[in-house]
């Protein structure tokens, strides 16, 4: 079932194409790199985080790599994911259309004063 | 601890879902706990994952659903009954087990819940009525169930003003309609008197006293106002006192005939008259006989005043001294004198019990004078006959003697009356029940007030004797 979950696209979704855009992460980095972000306002739980992951892996907008040798010792392997050129291309898609949105609200002077 | 709440956390998930990301999520999880310390952090990291579990929850159900869609669409249904599960592999045996103790254990919860709703049922009303048509129905000579007692004549607990014939022996002239009304003035007068009342014999002077000012406080806020007939200020009388101390043993009467000027302590006439009746009557014992297989059958309907009727009670217990087993029929039996509840238990024991009486303080008479000289019965099997007419005394007889387990209680739960004040009177129509004594239940907290005494073996009164005869008959075989 094509895009069961991705259309349209899930701000927790989108965040993380966001954070995998930057470098390859495991589950635990990408909801740091989340939390980072946006500046502490999202921070993505186990079950979101992880069915996000599954929609994205089935879509085929992130891949698992195999990465062996984790930087810290005494931890079981980790998975880690990497964004696919697809994915980089929805992520690119979905933040052109935020773009857009933005445009028209600065046309309907929604923002205050100088903060544009 | 928290690591493994969470892991149990994570088995409402899917289990698809748990095999592909279970073990990364616990990751996730204790990546968190390590790097999140202290009290606040804690709370988040806490808070997240509940929400978390709330939104991703029903998400991933949601998506494995079309899977199930699908199936059912591709397999037309053929008359053969069958059910889907989300998930493609068999439930486990722990799940399975589990969910058949949850099954037992609400339908244990139900059926608990079930039979106490019938136990608090509220057959009062109905009871208590048919009691009083038969109390009126029957000549003086065959009622010796009105009691005179000693030193006070005893009210029993109810909200009914009615109450005041039963609870004085005053003479029922039922006036036609009822043409007293209360104005302001009279109102204020009785109020003053319950309060009066209340503070100088009610069994705890703070709660008196509380009760006092709340019904001057209804009073001057108008809320009598309405009352304007005895029957109605009585029962919002004893509402407000309820209200304020929750015993029920508290009641305001009015009684339409005027009430004797001197409640406490019957008069000679009356003792006499009550004398005379339980003479005529055997002092209730209706009959004293051997039934088949040498089983003792006592019909009695009342427990009348030892003063009286002790040599009754003591040759009808000789007579039954050589019984194989004993039947007590209270079926009709409307209560009576705790001393000879305690005087008729003796026979039952061979060694002092205590018979306890939520009425009275203990006192000597209640323990039984056991062993009795001569008795033979203390060890034979006893059975009582019990229906919902089996009132007062004769529960405590029952109750004291099912608690103790000395017999088995063969018919209907009883009529469920325990409690009683000491009766005061106010004036000519208004008197109070007020409990001045409480004598603390050796077996449980509660006692058969309001909710009777229930039968080991339950059979329809009608049925009782038979049963009896035959439990007793089975019993006396296998020894």
């Amino acid at each position: 079932m094509p895009k069961r979950k991705l259309d349209p696209l899930p701000s927790a979704a989108f965040q993380i194409l966001l954070a995998l855009a930057g470098e390859d992460l495991h589950g635990y980095g990408m909801m740091r790199q989340v939390q980072e972000q946006t500046g502490g306002r999202m921070r993505l739980g186990p079950g979101t985080l992880y069915s996000s992951i599954q929609a994205l892996l089935e879509e085929k907008l992130i891949e698992e790599i195999d990465q062996v040798g984790d930087t810290e010792p005494g931890h079981e392997r980790r998975r880690y994911y990497r964004l696919t050129s697809a994915g980089r291309k929805l992520a690119r898609a979905e933040a052109e259309r935020l773009a857009d949105v933005l445009r028209v609200a600065r046309a309907r002077k929604i923002f205050r004063g100088d903060y544009v | 601890m928290s690591e493994k709440i969470y892991a149990w956390l994570l088995r409402l998930y899917p289990s698809h879902f748990r095999q592909a990301y279970g073990d990364d999520a616990l990751q996730l999880f204790r990546d968190r706990a390590r790097d999140e310390q202290g009290f606040f952090l804690r709370a988040r990291l806490w808070i997240d994952l509940l929400a978390d579990l709330a939104i991703s929850l029903p998400r991933e159900y949601r998506a494995s659903q079309p899977a199930l869609t699908r199936t059912l669409a591709r397999k037309p249904w053929d008359g053969t009954p069958s059910f889907q599960v989300l998930e493609d592999e068999y439930p486990r045996f722990g799940a399975l087990l589990f969910g058949s103790v949850l099954a037992v254990a609400a339908i244990a919860g139900f059926s608990v819940t079930l039979s106490h709703v019938e136990a608090y049922r509220l057959p009062r009303a109905a009871a208590v009525k048919a009691g009083r048509a038969e109390h009126a129905g029957s000549s003086p000579s065959q009622s010796p169930v009105a009691q005179p007692s000693g030193e006070a004549v005893r009210a029993s607990g109810l909200p009914s003003a009615q109450n005041a014939s039963l609870v004085a022996p005053s003479p029922r002239v039922r006036a036609g309609v009822d043409d007293t009304r209360l104005d302001a003035a009279e109102r204020h007068r009785v109020v003053n008197a319950v309060a009066a009342n209340l503070k100088a014999h009610y069994v705890d002077p703070e709660i008196a006293g509380k009760m006092a000012d709340a019904l001057l406080a209804h009073e001057k806020s108008g809320d009598d106002a309405s009352a304007t007939t005895g029957d109605v200020f009585a029962k919002l009388l004893t509402t407000q006192l309820r209200e304020v101390s929750a015993d029920m043993h508290l009641v305001v009467v009015y009684s339409r005939a005027p009430l004797p000027a001197r409640p406490l302590g019957p008069t000679p006439e009356v003792l006499a008259r009550y004398r005379n009746a339980l003479q005529q009557n055997n002092c209730t014992f209706k009959k004293v006989e051997i039934l088949p297989h040498d089983i003792g059958y006592l019909k009695l309907d009342s427990f009348p005043d030892p003063a009286i009727c002790q040599s009754t009670a003591t040759a009808a217990m000789g007579a039954l001294n050589h019984a194989d087993a004993l039947i007590f029929d209270l079926r009709d039996n409307g209560g009576g004198y705790s001393e000879m509840v305690s005087l008729l238990a003796a026979y039952l024991f061979d060694h002092p019990e205590y018979m306890y009486d939520p009425r009275i303080s203990p006192a000597q008479q209640s323990w039984t004078q056991s062993p009795v000289p001569g008795n033979r019965l203390a060890d034979k099997p006893v059975y009582v006959l019990t229906s919902a007419s089996t009132v007062s005394a004769a529960e405590q007889f029952t109750y004291d003697l099912k608690m103790l387990k000395r017999v088995t209680l063969v018919g209907e739960t009883t009529g469920g009356s325990a409690h009683a004040g000491v009766f005061h009177r106010i004036d000519d129509h208004f008197g109070m029940g007020i409990p001045e004594t409480r004598a603390v239940n050796p077996y449980s907290k509660t006692d058969w007030e309001g909710v009777g005494v229930g039968p080991d073996v339950k059979v329809n009164a009608a049925d009782a004797l038979q049963t009896a005869e035959k439990l007793a008959v089975s019993r006396l075989r296998t020894r």
